[in-house]
């Protein structure tokens, strides 16, 4: 496993609620809240959905972690405001038209365009902030346990990669450290000069990697690998905080199904912005309540240790 | 009709597809740790290039190795260097069809392995620039069908006129790439292909 990654789920040594959720019930929150950013249109919903998500990952002390995914959410943002806002000449309120440019025509700024493109832009926050928790709750582990039980030959490529991140990485430094005691100098020439002198250092690692990766393949054949069929165990503890976060997705979708059928979570912004209702507002404000639930879990398990024991 | 969600389904169909087709195949140790061993090498090569948008040598090592050891081995190397790579560099709705674009790549250039005899570093490079494309564009349909309004022609162009740079800086690393350690890379994975190729054969008296 990476330096890094192993650092990251090491940060804090107490133990925390987030560790204990099962990989599965993280991915399930994952998923409906990404389908559900898709299917929906309407800027309340997704502003619903986006600070849902947003308390939730607030409660599980990963803010810095997701400022440097909103960091690039960002720069998508921009490419996404961009294309609607400039190239998309839909809607009926002009707010700018410039005189005419040769080979783009006059450029139409619709205030129209302008909310749909912050309206997709909430769409990617809510998007990459859901993949943010997911990331950071999730041990890479989890998720090969997850793939174990049916893909386990994916599963066994997946782990054995994750491992070799820091061998190889190993590897390359000391490759160099050899190279640099035999004279050759990395540093300060120029850029071509560095190529050429690194590419025996490439040539050595693809080496010793491939060497490793048959090194292995000998002690996996040693071990049994592929000999007959393969048994496994596993034993996932389902708590209570895992069926919670369950029965809460479960609401979600229920709720979710009965909006969309009511045509609540469609907003159209061409030509002209819809008029929206309070109906609106409570639909996103209930849909909200229910995936803030690990949040309410989480503060929970924080305050009362009665609560700890059981969750 | 929602065309983003339709978009994903696909497509993690087609990766669930070319999984299950791996998972059923007789495939033995040495093609395992070898395609973990790709997969590393391939996802840690993007970390030092990190900071250079699409300038990255990913591309190349995935479809080398799929010109090598064939289509199937280039797409799962493909697919799990985008999955393994964004446990360090950060998952986000773009794994999905990193994973896809990839591993395209590495299926790409298993058939053109097909067509030429030995290693032709002019076709590789051809190819090798046409998936620099094909991957910018792969990753473009998302980001059009999601969050772009209306879906026409025009809006299709534009959004991949906002991509041509980096796609074209892509490719251009991906030339690169090519033609340093294109040569290279061959002659070791091809003596490695024949190292793991060795087959035991029961003694019988």
């Amino acid at each position: 496993m990476g330096i890094k990654t192993k650092e990251r789920h090491r940060q804090s040594e107490e133990e925390k609620m987030r560790h204990r959720l099962q990989p599965a019930t993280v991915l399930l929150y994952l998923t409906v809240v990404v389908f559900l950013s898709l299917f929906f249109t309407h800027p309340f919903y997704l502003l619903a959905l986006f600070l849902a998500v947003a308390i939730v990952i607030f409660s599980f002390d990963l803010i810095r972690e997701w400022s440097s995914y909103l960091k690039i959410g960002l720069c998508f943002l921009v490419v996404i405001m961009f294309v609607n806002v400039f190239l998309v000449r839909e809607g009926a309120t002009v707010l700018f038209l410039s005189p005419a440019i040769p080979g783009l025509g006059r450029i139409r700024i619709t205030f129209e365009a302008l909310c749909y493109g912050a309206g997709m832009g909430l769409r990617l926050l809510v998007i990459i902030s859901a993949f943010c928790l997911f990331m950071y709750v999730v041990h890479p582990d989890g998720i090969i346990r997850l793939l174990g039980g049916r893909s386990y030959k994916i599963a066994l490529a997946l782990g054995l990669s994750l491992r070799l991140f820091p061998l190889m990485r190993a590897d390359f430094l000391r490759i160099m450290q050899v190279q640099q005691c035999r004279g050759v100098n990395f540093h300060g020439q120029g850029w071509r000069e560095r190529t050429v002198k690194t590419i025996p250092v490439i040539k050595v690692l693809l080496l010793s990697s491939l060497e490793r990766a048959f090194q292995l393949a000998e002690s996996l054949q040693a071990r049994g690998y592929g000999l007959g069929k393969r048994t496994s165990f596993m034993r996932n503890r389902w708590r209570i905080g895992d069926k919670l976060i369950v029965v809460a997705i479960c609401l979600v979708l229920c709720l979710s199904m009965w909006l969309v059928m009511r045509g609540q979570t469609e907003f159209h912004y061409y030509p002209r912005l819809q008029s929206v209702g309070s109906g609106d507002f409570f639909g996103a404000v209930f849909l909200g309540i229910f995936l803030m639930i690990p949040a309410f879990l989480n503060w929970g398990w924080k305050k009362w240790p009665t609560l700890r024991s059981r969750i | 009709m929602n065309w983003a969600i339709i978009a994903v389904v696909i497509t993690i169909l087609c990766i669930l597809l070319f999984f299950r087709r791996f998972e059923k195949a007789e495939v033995s140790a040495k093609e395992i740790a070898l395609i973990a061993t790709m997969t590393t090498f391939a996802g840690i090569s993007r970390i030092p290039f990190a900071v250079f948008p699409s300038f990255q040598p990913t591309t190349f090592l995935v479809m080398i190795t799929g010109y090598v050891f064939g289509a199937q081995t280039g797409f799962m190397v493909g697919a799990m260097s985008a999955l393994v790579s964004n446990f360090f560099l950060g998952h986000g709705p773009w794994t999905l069809w990193q994973m896809l674009g990839w591993g395209i790549c590495g299926v790409l250039a298993g058939f053109l392995a097909k067509q030429v005899q030995g290693f032709s570093r002019k076709r590789f490079a051809v190819l090798s620039a046409l998936c620099g494309y094909l991957f910018g564009w792969i990753q473009n349909i998302w980001h059009w069908l999601a969050f772009v309004y209306p879906l026409n022609m025009k809006t299709f162009w534009a959004t991949y006129l906002v991509s041509f740079p980096f796609d074209t800086l892509h490719v251009f690393s991906n030339i690169v790439f090519t033609m340093i350690f294109g040569e290279i890379f061959y002659a070791v994975l091809k003596r490695f292909q024949r190292k793991f190729s060795v087959e035991y054969l029961e003694c019988t008296e």
